[in-house]
């Protein structure tokens, strides 16, 4: 957890711990695996990327998702999450770079 | 042998000393015609190179004049042509590259009235569009007509190229079932794009196009590639029939073309 409280991503390499557990969960965000300790939920998960939830469609697990009230999807151990921007050629809002 | 004069021959050398093209690709590129739909950011990129590679025929669909703010990035006109239509303007310029190569332009915009007989005339689309009405009608209308569609995108620094064979691929709404919310999107105006980022979507969609014409390696099909050039990375979704697509999934509810409502302006709630 950061010092604001918000949740902290990390890029595994080598010498990350792989815990998986105790509110960490291990994730591959478009194609990057990653440590996640926010809310385990897809709505907290894209709001922490700054993405916005309008623009982009979320598969997990090569499964496109045909809901969009992220917020009742749970994010689990292992699940590989890309986002699908929406690039129509102008009409697009461009995510917060915060973090990977 | 090849229907190709010595000309020809040395013009497409570079081409036809590559093994998996030779002679009898370079004939296909000859006898291959497509169209491209927008002459913008990736439109110049695509219809320069596949001027240069010598497609025999290629059609430009394209309604816009060209406007010193397109100069950024829309490498196909220059300042001298503010102004002019761009199928002019982009007709002009692919011919000073090639002659050869049969150049077909429709000033006009393209719409569900028009489409099935313009696609009837090539082999193969290019999605050079800045609009997703546009872009739906044009995914629907290569799936009812089993068109190959390379598909693109580009926004700020970012973008996507698929490529697909319309009633046996993923389509666009596979994976993108339906436009974004109206009238919660920004104008056009103010999203922006990083200009090479065009250049490098538009190649890739011309490479994608070249590909499937010559039948070298493997087409993007049933793959979405993402471009993000702050980090310079690429990523791959593997993007296989949706059976909900609405237009070519198990139970379609998309039977007749629909265009969608063409405004880009953020409406205030």
């Amino acid at each position: 957890m950061n010092a604001d409280g918000s949740p902290e991503m990390l890029e595994l390499n080598e010498s990350a711990p792989s815990r998986g557990s105790g509110g960490v969960i291990e994730l591959v965000v478009q194609g990057r695996p990653c440590l996640y300790d926010g809310d385990p939920d897809l709505g907290s998960l894209l709001e922490y990327r700054g993405e916005n939830s309008l623009y982009v469609n979320v598969r997990i697990n090569d499964e496109v998702l045909d809901q969009r009230d992220f917020e009742n999807v749970p994010v689990r151990e292992g699940d590989r999450i890309d986002f699908l921007y929406f690039m129509g050629g102008g009409l697009f809002v461009q995510p917060d770079r915060r973090r990977n | 042998m090849f229907n190709l004069t010595e000309e020809e021959i040395e013009r497409y050398s570079r081409h036809i000393i590559l093994p998996e093209v030779g002679g009898a690709g370079q004939q296909k590129l000859k006898e291959a015609s497509v169209l491209v739909v927008g002459a913008g950011g990736l439109g110049s990129p695509v219809l320069l190179y596949l001027t240069a590679a010598g497609i025999g025929r290629i059609g430009v669909i394209e309604d816009d004049v060209v406007d010193l703010t397109n100069l950024q990035r829309q490498v196909l006109h220059t300042t001298s042509d503010v102004g002019k239509p761009k199928v002019e303007s982009a007709s002009e310029t692919m011919k000073q590259i090639n002659p050869h190569v049969q150049v077909d332009v429709y000033h006009e915009r393209l719409n569900k009235d028009n489409i099935f007989a313009l696609l009837d005339r090539y082999d193969i689309v290019v999605d050079g569009v800045d609009n997703f009405p546009t872009r739906y009608l044009i995914n629907d209308a290569c799936v009812m007509k089993k068109k190959i569609l390379v598909e693109g995108g580009i926004l700020r620094f970012m973008g996507l190229i698929m490529s697909i064979k319309g009633g046996e691929t993923a389509c666009y709404r596979c994976v993108y079932e339906e436009p974004p919310p109206p009238g919660t999107v920004p104008s056009c105006a103010e999203a922006g794009i990083l200009g090479a980022v065009a250049g490098v979507l538009g190649t890739l969609q011309a490479t994608e196009v070249l590909k499937i014409v010559t039948g070298v390696g493997e087409p993007l099909y049933n793959r979405l590639l993402q471009f993000d050039a702050e980090e310079l990375r690429f990523h791959e979704v593997n993007a296989r029939r949706n059976p909900r697509c609405p237009v070519c999934g198990e139970k379609p509810t998309i039977t007749e073309l629909v265009e969608y409502d063409h405004s880009c302006e953020i409406q205030a709630p």
